[in-house]
């Protein structure tokens, strides 16, 4: 196996997730964390909203483009240290893959095994924890970047619940944007 | 090829492609050798195609710079990890830095049975303080997994799966600065409190606890640390001066628990300004500084911390300004405060988290309460009857001189001639009790019985001594009450034991015991409660019996009727009940209620009630 050279004792996961506003901006998140779901650094971008030349020039790749190469790539390169395996449950933030080194995983909708069986999960796909996750078609090589997160974190982590937390973290601070406070804190 | 608009949208850096161009045309030179002269065919040129080694991929070379994207970030402090787990203790920690280890999925065997047991679906998530408000802050408590993700046996291995409200109870306590945690007795505030400084260790939060509790329940809570942290270290603070200055003083053991008195005292010793900050302060059994004009009251409040956590099933025992003076030491007041029912009220949503055993533990087996009304013996009731007449006398002889202590007298005097003649050594209790006695003894079980006083014990257990009864109260020494637990535990030929209400009342887990007799009835609800929780909290497995006993028509009677009133009143701070007008000095008032008593002046009679209350 051409797994990752990983400490593990140190093996961090980093949670890719975007939401997008009602007037078209988008926010991205970015949460790393220890093997038990522990928090060790977040970093989030402020609203991007895409400009008129850029719906035109990049069409239907206009997400991929700003989730992925323009807002995932600036919050991976303002991280302390990266972490040695990226998850999102967004296709199109995955297409941040062809940009980094790092192994990048879709966690697969519907595959919470809540039940604590455990079906073997289709081909190319590896069960992590709770969830079955998946690689981008382009970059097979992840697939032992994947075999290898499976033996470090518990059977019954759930991978799609930080996720959940970044888009939380998210909507927080959007919220704090809103209402008019500039530096963030609430009265 | 792509037209150069859809290259353009593709927006993609494009991998680097190598071209190389190959030309087609060949120069062709012919030689004649002399040899076939007759072959007059020119010579044959072919061109293959060829497979590059990359595919090329015709995307844009040009790419539009779109600005830098703006970005906040927020780091978590951890805890010092160390390469192994440890149960050291301070001693062998003396001369290294703390450190929490970190566990492996299976470090411990209790880790795989707890999630197994542990319904995979249901997640606590720490909410964000009120007093949070910077977006830093915010983020810091909504970024924290699921109390469950981190107490599943993971990373903190956990002895016992704990209850759904406990885990709430443990987030609400990870992200409160200043909190009362007022569950019932029973419902694992200790277990609480223990996971929740665990997690705050853990999240590099806090590195410096103190935790205060009263001196019988500092082996319980070493025994607890043990179990629910086993990988903190702890040091009770005890022994001559000179080491307890030096135990205050050690800087790498994070958790020490020391008992009130002691805390006093060691104040004084080593001073305000030279006493060790902690960052979280634990007062366990907090109604201990019910009472803000006491030394305990004010050495607690003067303990320079980050956070302030009181732990007490009674946040009320008699009157509303026992809760301010727990509400002063939470910093959610300010000191010598004034506050009604309704801000009260109001205050206990933000800083108080309490549950009752009805509402949160639906399997917990019940507890049934009966009242054992009983006629007094025919001795006893002379006795009582002349007590009462002869001290009423006297007291409406004093007049306005009268004070509560007189009046309290002669209450305790008729309280004990109801738990047994003097002079025969007659009792209507006792006769009830043997019988009952006899009966748990013959299947199995196990009895406490809890009465005011040690000399009423020593009087039972002579009485009682086929039963061969074991005796806990003040005059137990220390030392010995631990094996006294113990053998009641173990030795089946010991079903009963006695205890004083000051002594065995908080702290201890006797849930192996079915059977409570309250003897004798104490001055409020929260006290009787306390006692009778020793055995009826998790744990139990069977029905828990309390018998009351009270003497028909005699002052037992009228005090239960004010431990009734008084339950009232906890339910108005605490509950939701909207009585707004509780007293706030009942104690007074009610003693000198369990007697109608007149002042003369000639012919007129006027009720005498306590100087406090007539002034107002």
């Amino acid at each position: 196996m051409n797994g990752p050279a990983v400490n593990s004792r140190a093996f961090r996961i980093g949670f890719l997730a975007a939401l997008e506003t009602d007037d078209g901006a988008f926010v991205a998140g970015l949460l790393v964390t220890n093997r038990y779901g522990r928090p060790l650094e977040f970093q989030c971008t402020s609203p991007v909203r895409p400009t008129h030349a850029q719906q035109l020039l990049y069409g239907e790749t206009l997400r991929p483009f700003l989730l992925g190469e323009l807002m995932g790539r600036a919050l991976l390169d303002r991280l302390g240290s990266p972490p040695d395996l990226l998850v999102t449950d967004n296709d199109h933030i995955l297409d941040l893959r062809h940009h980094i080194a790092i192994p990048m995983a879709r966690v697969e909708p519907q595959s919470d095994d809540s039940t604590g069986a455990t079906t073997a999960p289709p081909l190319g796909r590896v069960r992590m924890g709770r969830r079955i996750l998946s690689i981008h078609s382009s970059h097979e090589t992840d697939i032992a970047a994947l075999h290898h997160g499976a033996t470090q974190v518990t059977a019954d982590a759930d991978l799609q619940e930080p996720i959940e937390r970044v888009r939380q973290a998210l909507a927080e601070t959007l919220q704090g944007q809103q209402s008019g406070n500039p530096s963030g804190t609430r009265s | 090829m792509e037209p150069a608009v859809d290259r353009q949208r593709t927006g993609v850096q494009p991998p680097r492609v190598d071209a190389r161009a190959l030309p087609l045309h060949l120069d062709v030179q012919l030689f004649s050798s002399g040899l076939g002269a007759g072959i007059t065919r020119p010579p044959g040129c072919h061109v293959a195609a060829q497979q590059l080694i990359n595919t090329p991929r015709l995307l844009p070379a040009w790419q539009p710079n779109w600005g830098p994207v703006k970005s906040i970030g927020v780091s978590f402090p951890e805890c010092p990890v160390a390469e192994s787990p440890t149960t050291d203790s301070f001693d062998s920690n003396l001369d290294g830095a703390f450190d929490v280890p970190e566990l492996g999925p299976q470090a411990s065997p209790h880790a795989k049975s707890l999630s197994r047991g542990r319904a995979r679906n249901k997640t606590t998530r720490i909410s964000v303080p009120t007093d949070a408000l910077s977006i830093t802050d915010r983020l810091f408590y909504l970024l924290q997994p699921p109390i469950e993700t981190l107490l599943s046996g993971q990373e903190l291995v956990m002895p016992f799966e704990p209850f759904p409200f406990q885990y709430h109870g443990i987030a609400w306590l990870f992200s409160q600065g200043s909190a009362l945690l007022a569950d019932e007795m029973g419902l694992g505030k200790t277990m609480q409190a223990i996971s929740a400084l665990r997690l705050l260790m853990r999240a590099g939060q806090i590195r410096s606890v103190l935790l205060v509790c009263p001196k019988p329940l500092i082996t319980n809570w070493q025994r607890e640390l043990q179990m629910w942290a086993e990988e903190i270290p702890v040091v009770a603070i005890e022994g001559p001066s000179a080491r307890r200055r030096m135990l205050w003083e050690m800087p790498n053991v994070p958790v020490k628990v020391a008992n009130y008195e002691l805390l006093v005292r060691d104040l004084e010793m080593i001073g305000e300004d030279d006493f060790p900050a902690f960052d979280l302060l634990i007062l366990d059994e907090a109604q201990r500084i019910k009472n803000r004009e006491s030394r305990t009251n004010q050495a607690a409040r003067s303990l320079k911390r980050h956070r302030s956590w009181a732990l007490t099933g009674t946040p009320i025992e008699n009157r509303p300004s026992e809760f301010v003076s727990l509400l002063e030491f939470l910093g959610a007041v300010p000191d010598h405060s004034v506050t009604d029912i309704r801000q009260l009220n109001r205050l206990a949503n933000k800083y108080v988290l309490r549950r009752t055993k009805d509402r949160v533990l639906k399997d917990l087996p019940p507890r049934l309460d009966r009242e054992e009304l009983l006629e007094l013996t025919p001795a006893q009731q002379t006795a009582y009857v002349t007590a009462e007449q002869e001290g009423i006398v006297r007291l409406d002889e004093l007049g306005e001189s009268i004070t509560i202590q007189h009046v309290f007298e002669l209450v305790l005097r008729l309280k004990q001639i109801c738990n047994y003649d003097p002079l025969t050594g007659q009792s209507c209790k006792m006769d009830r009790l043997a019988a009952e006695i006899e009966e748990i003894s013959d299947s199995g079980g196990k009895a406490i019985l809890f009465s005011q006083w040690t000399k009423s014990l020593d009087w039972m257990n002579q009485k009682l001594q086929h039963f061969r009864p074991l005796i806990y109260h003040g005059a137990v020494p220390s030392s010995r009450r631990d094996a006294v637990l113990e053998r009641f535990r173990r030795d089946p030929d010991c079903p009963l034991l006695l205890m004083s209400y000051g002594v065995g009342a908080v702290g201890l887990n006797l849930q192996f015991a079915g059977y409570v007799f309250l003897y004798d009835r104490w001055w409020n609800p929260a006290v009787e409660d306390q006692a009778i929780n020793r055995a009826h909290r998790i744990g139990q497995q069977n029905p828990v019996l309390v018998t009351k006993f009270i003497c028909r028509n005699t002052i037992e009677e009228r005090i239960d009727k004010v431990l009734q009133q008084k339950r009232e009143l906890f339910q108005a701070v605490l509950g939701d009940s909207e009585i707004s007008n509780a007293s706030l000095s009942l104690d007074a008032q009610d003693i000198f209620g369990l007697f109608e008593l007149k002042a003369g002046h000639g012919d007129q009679l006027r009720s005498i009630t306590p100087p406090s209350i007539e002034n107002g």
